[in-house]
C-alpha cells in the first residue's frame, strides 16, 4: 500500500516517464511531485493541469447521461483487467458496499465520472488519471511521458492501477 | 532559508516572517496565530489547525470513510504517543495514500486561514507536538507560497471577498445555464443562512475549496454577491491604523506588522 512518494516513484519507472505529480484539481495544489515538470515549475504545472482536470470532471459532456437503472457498476467499465490484478477488480465506487447506491442528499458517486485524460503534444504525452477516494476529495495523478520512448497504452493502464492502489492499498 | 528564495516577483513578501525564521532555525513547536496554529518539526510544517477549516477527523468521518468511533479509538490509543496518523494506517483503518492525501488537504487548508493577513500577534511555543504525529511534513516555504497563491486565486476567480463570509444565497440558473455535479451539491446547502465555511463543515470538504467553489458560483451568477464589502469579516488591523488614511500604505503596514511580530 504505497503512499504518495512510493506511488510517484513507481510512476517514474514507466518507460519514457519524465515527470509525475499528484494534484488536487479543486485548488491546484501539488500534493507531491517527482522528476521534471514541462515548464520547470511543478507548482505552476499543477495549477494548469488542475484547471484542465476540473473542466473534464465537471462538464456535462463527459458525465454519464443518467444513472443506469441496473445495479451494474458504472465506473471504470473498460475492458480487460491487466494480469497484475487478480480477478475482476471491484469498481472503486462500490468497494465499500454502502457507496453502491447514490447517497441521499447528493447525487450519486462522489468521484468524477471521468477516468483519465490524455493530452498529446509534439514531444510528449500527458496522462491525468483521477483518483477516487471514499472521502470527499478531488485528486488526480499526472504523468508526463516522452513521446519517443513512452508507451501510452501501458502507461495509461499502469497509472490507473496506481491511482487505485494509492487509496485502496 | 528565506521565503522569497527562487520565487517569482510578487509573492516574495513573507506571509509570516516568524515562520520563515523558525524554519531557518529548524524549530520544533507550535506557531499560534489568531486564526489557527501551525505545528513545526525541525522547521518543517507537520500539521495545521484552524477553527475555520474542518479537521482531518471531519473530512474522514463526514463522508463516511471512517466511523466516528474508529477515529476516537485511534485518538485514545495513540494520541498520547502523538502517533494517531500512524495508528490509523497500522490498524488497517486507512491506507497510506488516503491518510497523506487527506492530511495534506487539511494541513494546507488550515494553514491558509492560520496565515491570513492581519492575524494579530504570533507566538511560538517550543517543543509542542500535535497528537496526529508526523504524516508527510512539508517545507514552510511551500506552505507560504501555496497560501499566497490561494489568496490570489480567489481574487482571480471573483474579486469580491464578501462572498467568503456572507451567508450563501443561491440564484436561479439562467436559461440554458448548466450546473455541475459538485456545484449542485453546494447549492443544495445554500439556504441563505449557512456561510461557505459552514457548508464546508457540513460536506466534510476543505474550507478553502468551498470558498473557491462559492467564488466560482458567484462569478457564474449562481450565488448572490453581497453589496457590502465584508469589512468586519476577519479582524484585520487595529482601527487606529486604518483610520490614519483612507488609502493605507500597504508597505508601511507590512513593515509595522513585521516589526510587531519580530518583537514578540
Amino acid at each position: 500500500m504505497p503512499g504518495i512518494d512510493a506511488c510517484l516513484e513507481e510512476a517514474m519507472t514507466l518507460p519514457g516517464a519524465l515527470g509525475a505529480a499528484i494534484v488536487d484539481w479543486t485548488s491546484g495544489l501539488a500534493l507531491g511531485t517527482a522528476g521534471q515538470s514541462p515548464n520547470g515549475d511543478h507548482e505552476a504545472t499543477a495549477a494548469e493541469t488542475a484547471e484542465l482536470a476540473r473542466a473534464a470532471a465537471e462538464y456535462s459532456a463527459f458525465a454519464p447521461p443518467a444513472r443506469p437503472p441496473t445495479p451494474a457498476p458504472a465506473s471504470r467499465p473498460d475492458g480487460p483487467v491487466p494480469a497484475t490484478a487478480p480477478g475482476p477488480r471491484p469498481a472503486p465506487g462500490t468497494a465499500t458496499g454502502s457507496a453502491a447506491t447514490p447517497a441521499p442528499g447528493s447525487d450519486g458517486d462522489k468521484g468524477p465520472p471521468v477516468e483519465d485524460l490524455i493530452v498529446t503534444t509534439r514531444t510528449g504525452y500527458h496522462i491525468l488519471s483521477f483518483v477516487e477516494t471514499t472521502f470527499d476529495s478531488s485528486v488526480f495523478l499526472h504523468l508526463w511521458l516522452d513521446r519517443r520512448t513512452g508507451n501510452l497504452a501501458l502507461a495509461r493502464i499502469r497509472l490507473g492501477q496506481l491511482a487505485e492502489r494509492l487509496v485502496l492499498g | 532559508m528565506t521565503a522569497g528564495t527562487g520565487n517569482p516577483p510578487g509573492i516574495q513578501s513573507a506571509v509570516s516572517p516568524m515562520l520563515v525564521r523558525l524554519a531557518g532555525e529548524r524549530a520544533t513547536g507550535a506557531l499560534l496565530r489568531d486564526h489557527g496554529t501551525l505545528y513545526l518539526t525541525d522547521g518543517r510544517v507537520v500539521h495545521a489547525e484552524s477553527p475555520a477549516a474542518p479537521g482531518i477527523d471531519v473530512l474522514l468521518t463526514r463522508g463516511g470513510r471512517l466511523p466516528r468511533e474508529g477515529w476516537e479509538e485511534a485518538v485514545d490509543r495513540a494520541g498520547t504517543r502523538s502517533e494517531v496518523g500512524r495508528f490509523l494506517v497500522d490498524s488497517g483503518r486507512l491506507h497510506d495514500g488516503e491518510l497523506e492525501i487527506c492530511h495534506l488537504g487539511a494541513l494546507f487548508d488550515a494553514a491558509f486561514f492560520a496565515l491570513s493577513p492581519g492575524s494579530g500577534p504570533t507566538r511560538f511555543r517550543y517543543g509542542v507536538a500535535h497528537w496526529i504525529g508526523p504524516v508527510r511534513p512539508v517545507s514552510a516555504s511551500s506552505v507560504e507560497r501555496e497560501t499566497v497563491r490561494r489568496r490570489e486565486l480567489l481574487d482571480h476567480v471573483w474579486p469580491y471577498a464578501a462572498v467568503d463570509t456572507a451567508p450563501v444565497v443561491a440564484r436561479k440558473p439562467a436559461p440554458g445555464q448548466a450546473v455541475t455535479r459538485r456545484q449542485r451539491v453546494l447549492l443544495e446547502l445554500a439556504d441563505g443562512v449557512r456561510t461557505p465555511v459552514a457548508i464546508a463543515w457540513a460536506l466534510g470538504r476543505p474550507a478553502f475549496h468551498t470558498l473557491l467553489d462559492i467564488r466560482r458560483l458567484a462569478a457564474a451568477g449562481l450565488v448572490e454577491t453581497p453589496e457590502e464589502p465584508a469589512a468586519a469579516s476577519l479582524p484585520t488591523l487595529p482601527a487606529w491604523v486604518t483610520s490614519v488614511s483612507g488609502d493605507p500604505d500597504i508597505a508601511l503596514l507590512r513593515r509595522l506588522r513585521d516589526a510587531l511580530e519580530a518583537s514578540l
